[in-house]
């Protein structure tokens, strides 16, 4: 059982408007407020539209998370796992809190050598996402264990949610949506060998109302190792829905046989794909094409150090926008680099550059934990940030320092705090330009019912393995 | 009368390394009394007499070394029984008639240094003893059948503490390449037609098996052995075979072990296989369980592999996708939903500390695809709109207010970044102007658009903004 609970305050922007007569030339000569706030006047409007600083919003968000897994029912193979989510907020309303109880899965499972069944709610994940539904799903496996078919279909929960699409908590600004949950189908095969790899996907989704598509996909993946330590890998998709083609990459990537230097090199195109019950699809997004390298390097054994750089540019629009400039390639870089002089020291620092289309960013980051015996760990963490936007006046910078400690009392229990202090500016040439300065503290405790010492079944390897680094203290 | 000398030097030699140990003074420095004894009798009485007869009496030194003629000593001859594996008892001696003579060997016989003169004297002549019994090699290269002869099993020699075994000596053939392999030591264990070979079980017995066999209950040479924990004196340490260097045996081996089982068995049980292959326990179904009578065998530590680089948590999408089987061998579903889960936001790990902040920059240009782990309507929307950036009406101001023609050429920016468009806006703020039915009648279909494809597959996204008088194309 996982809890969080977490003060933040945030601040965002509010709709108001202005007699177009009160009204008066700002500095740079178009108009404002008397009060100085820059306004939108649409032509043959008596009023003029502006966005000035919102109310404080201080949310106290808090969760309960629980992971359940049965088995040793009698029956070898059959297995019962669940994953739930519970949340709330202490403070002023919070996204994301509604509905309180959330179930993210909750199947059976009967698995055997050579086939595996689960029913109830589950994911499956592939190069098309994580699709979630409530039904079941066959996997076979062939004897050589090379060759797996699987199939699965049920009623489905909206991309990215554990909500079917008619839920209203998916639909905060009351946009169309079918009236039925959606049926979701799907199967892939893949092969796999020492060299080679080879797995074909295709997943339909249909609204069962007017018993039209929602999405058809289908997809290729393909991952080739050249010699020990060469990889070549790629895949594609293809929307039958829409006859496009999706997203696609190919990776060229290298790993020393020591495991000191690795180094990819990416060719990749980025298609959004949206539900044909709506109609973006008919606005044609495009795609972009991207080349981007990573490259790790372990110089001496308590030193990473690590870079990445890409570069993307937007296919053609077809658009005519004489008044309007915008973007249309970026670039993003980052390095950073990892210090572990001792098991108890490490020392991480990097920056982060990203401009583009809408949005640009750059910024250091660092911090250092410290291991006080095997249960306390403490650190501390401190950040710049500078974000201008493209399309509306706004460069903000925040400054961020703050301490964190992570406590491990008992073999079950787990607690952690963090308090941040945020310095932001937001600057704009209005009134709308404001600071926002505070405070973030959260805490969260992590209770295991049982640990893994205590699940009796499985083999000593397993219940001696040390823990994952993500829940290190 | 004096004791005679010869049964005390045979039994001082004979004792083994830790007999001086039981004695409060050094061993007795025969070559120095070389002129004061002329006959091994003189302190040794017959060795017909038995071991315990053989030592001197105490009294017999104190006539010279009584604190006024020579300084005092203090010897007592050891107690209990002897540390030592050999079966010979110096009773025998009166049977130890060389061939061609008539009497028994004198002490100096076998304890004699070979031109040492008198009383240069040794614990035993082993070339003697070997000659005797019609041996030519060196000792430790005797023939096996020649061993039981003079020793006994090591479970047998009780009196023999863990430092004794620890200081045996290691015959030659220990040294030899491919001793360790089934076709050297293996073999060796078998050799003679008993159960297990003599030469063996002189120094060994089956804990000293068990520390690298894990299949020593199916290994009968090793049953063949009696267990005595005293075995595991002799410290030897598993190493893996050549094999396992290979920098491709991680994505090899399993076609290894399927093919033979058996030699993997050696030293691995299920939970070598499970340590990693903790999603599919059942690869490991060839090979025995860890349970008492087995050894620890090869100890697995769980890393990734080489090809899991310094940016492999955000570049595993291809592998992930094509070879699900190969994910499944070390992961389970757990590791996935870590991060890909509805509720990702709340992970740590996978986004970077204060990523809130700069998000903008990923999202526009979608550094990766959000909405594959992200709800737009439930994620993107609520946040938004609780921070007043969501549309909420209609369109009347500017946002965007960094180019003021922004309305009216936005057609670029929404092609390039229309899933961050629809993070706030919805289907009715852009059917404003693009729909056939009303507004502006702007066409909104760009580059890829195939209205027949999406006519065919749902229709009813053309009705939003053409009714029922869908125009053919």
């Amino acid at each position: 059982m996982d809890s969080r609970v977490q003060a933040a305050a945030y601040r965002g922007v509010t709709i108001d408007s202005v007699p177009a007569s009160d009204t008066i030339t700002g500095p740079s000569g178009g108009p404002t407020t008397r009060d100085g706030y820059a306004v939108s006047c649409f032509p043959g409007s008596a009023y003029c539209t502006f966005f000035r600083p919102g109310p404080e919003v201080d949310g106290a968000p808090a969760t309960l998370a629980a992971d359940l897994s049965v088995w040793g029912l009698g029956v070898p193979g059959l297995a019962f796992h669940a994953k739930a989510r519970a949340g709330t907020t202490l403070g002023d309303p919070w996204p994301g809190t509604e509905p309180a109880l959330q179930l993210l899965e909750g199947y059976a499972q009967y698995a055997m050598q050579r086939f595996t069944v689960q029913l109830g709610r589950q994911t499956v994940a592939s190069r098309l996402g994580f699709t979630g539904f409530d039904g079941g799903a066959v996997t076979f496996r062939g004897a050589n264990q090379r060759l797996e078919v699987r199939a699965y279909g049920g009623w489905g929960l909206w991309r990215g949610s554990v909500l079917p699409v008619t839920s209203p908590a998916l639909n905060p600004l009351n946009e169309f949506r079918p009236p039925e949950r959606t049926l979701v189908a799907g199967g892939g095969a893949g092969w796999t060998s020492p060299r080679f790899d080879l797995t074909v996907l295709y997943q339909r989704e249909v609204d069962p109302s007017v018993d039209y598509f929602a999405s058809e996909l289908a997809a290729v993946t393909a991952v080739v190792r050249v010699v020990p330590g060469v990889q070549v890998s790629g895949g594609a998709d293809y929307n039958l829905a829409e006859g496009l083609w999706g997203s696609a990459e190919g990776t060229l990537a290298y790993a020393a046989r020591n495991g000191r230097i690795n180094a990819s090199a990416t060719v990749r195109r980025y298609r959004p794909r949206f539900d044909l019950w709506t109609i973006w699809g008919a606005f044609s997004p495009v795609p972009y094409t991207a080349v981007d390298g990573s490259f790790a390097v372990t110089p001496v054994r308590p030193l990473l150090l690590r870079a990445t750089g890409e570069y993307y540019t937007f296919a053609n629009t077809e658009t005519s926008t004489p008044l309007v400039n915008v973007e249309s390639q970026g670039w993003r870089f980052s390095w950073d680099a990892t210090y572990t002089p001792t098991p108890l020291i490490m020392v991480q620092g990097g920056y982060r550059a990203d401009f583009g289309p809408g949005a640009s960013s750059r910024g250091f980051d660092g911090s250092a934990t410290y291991m006080v015996g095997e249960r306390l760990a403490v650190g501390v963490q401190g950040s710049t940030l500078d974000r201008p936007l493209e399309l509306r006046f706004d460069e903000s910078s925040v400054v961020t320092y703050g301490v964190s400690a992570r406590y491990r009392p008992a073999p079950r229990l787990r607690i952690e705090l963090d308090a941040n202090q945020y310095v932001e500016d937001r600057k704009r040439p209005d009134a709308a330009a404001f600071d926002w300065d505070q405070l973030r503290v959260s805490a969260r405790v992590v209770f295991s019912l049982a640990s893994h010492d205590e699940l009796r079944g499985l083999p000593p390897a397993v219940r001696q393995m040390p823990a994952a680094p993500r829940s290190a203290p | 009368m004096r004791p005679p000398l010869a049964p005390a030097l045979i039994a001082l030699v004979l004792l083994g390394p830790g007999a001086a140990a039981q004695q409060p003074s050094p061993h007795f420095d025969h070559y120095k009394h070389r002129q004061l004894f002329p006959s091994c009798a003189t302190c040794h009485r017959e060795p017909a007499e038995g071991e315990g007869a053989l030592y001197p009496d105490p009294a017999a030194c104190a006539g010279c070394h009584n604190g006024t003629v020579l300084p005092q000593v203090v010897w007592r001859p050891p107690e209990g029984p002897r540390r030592t594996n050999l079966r010979f008892d110096h009773a025998l001696v009166a049977m130890m008639i060389p061939a061609g003579q008539t009497k028994p060997p004198t002490c100096l016989v076998c304890h004699g240094q070979e031109g040492g003169g008198w009383m240069a004297v040794q614990r035993v002549n082993m070339k003697q003893c070997l000659g005797c019994h019609g041996v030519t090699t060196d000792h430790l290269a005797a023939p096996d059948t020649l061993c039981a002869v003079c020793h006994l099993a090591l479970p047998e020699a009780q009196a023999l503490t863990r430092a004794d075994i620890a200081t045996f000596p290691v015959p030659p053939s220990h040294s030899e390449a491919g001793w360790v392999g089934g076709h050297g030591h293996a073999r060796a264990a078998t050799t003679g037609g008993a159960a297990v070979a003599a030469s063996c079980a002189t120094c060994h017995a089956r804990d000293f098996c068990m520390t690298c066999h894990v299949d020593a209950p199916d290994r009968p040479p090793i049953q063949a052995l009696a267990p005595d924990p005293r075995s595991t004196a002799i410290v030897v340490h598993l190493k893996a075979p050549a094999s396992h260097q290979d920098a491709a045996f991680l994505s090899t081996h399993g076609a290894t072990a399927r093919r033979a089982p058996a030699e993997c068995a050696t030293c691995h049980t299920q939970e070598s296989c499970v340590t990693c292959h903790m999603g599919t326990a059942r690869v490991a179904a060839a090979l025995p369980r860890r349970g008492s009578g087995r050894g620890v065998g090869a100890v697995i530590t769980r890393r990734p592999p080489a090809f899991h680089g310094a940016s492999f948590t955000t570049g595993h999408k291809e592998m992930a996708a094509a070879t699900p089987a190969l994910c499944a061998g070390c992961h389970v579903r757990d590791d996935c939903l870590t991060c890909h889960r509805p509720d990702a936001g709340s992970a740590p790990a996978y986004h970077p500390v204060n990523f809130l902040a700069r998000h903008p920059a990923a999202a526009y240009a979608r550094e990766t695809s959000c909405s594959d782990c992200h709800n737009v309507a439930g994620f993107c929307q609520t946040c938004h709109a609780s921070a007043g950036l969501a549309s909420s009406g209609p369109l009347q101001s500017n946002y965007h207010d960094a180019n003021r023609s922004f309305s009216a050429g936005h057609g670029q920016a929404a092609r390039q970044s229309l899933e961050t468009c629809v993070a706030c806006h919805v289907e009715r703020d852009c059917l404003t102007c693009h729909s056939a039915l009303g507004g502006r009648r702007f066409d909104p279909h760009g580059p890829g658009f195939d209205a027949e494809q999406l006519k065919r597959k749902n229709p009813q996204m053309c009705t939003v903004c053409h009714g029922t008088a869908i125009p053919t194309p």
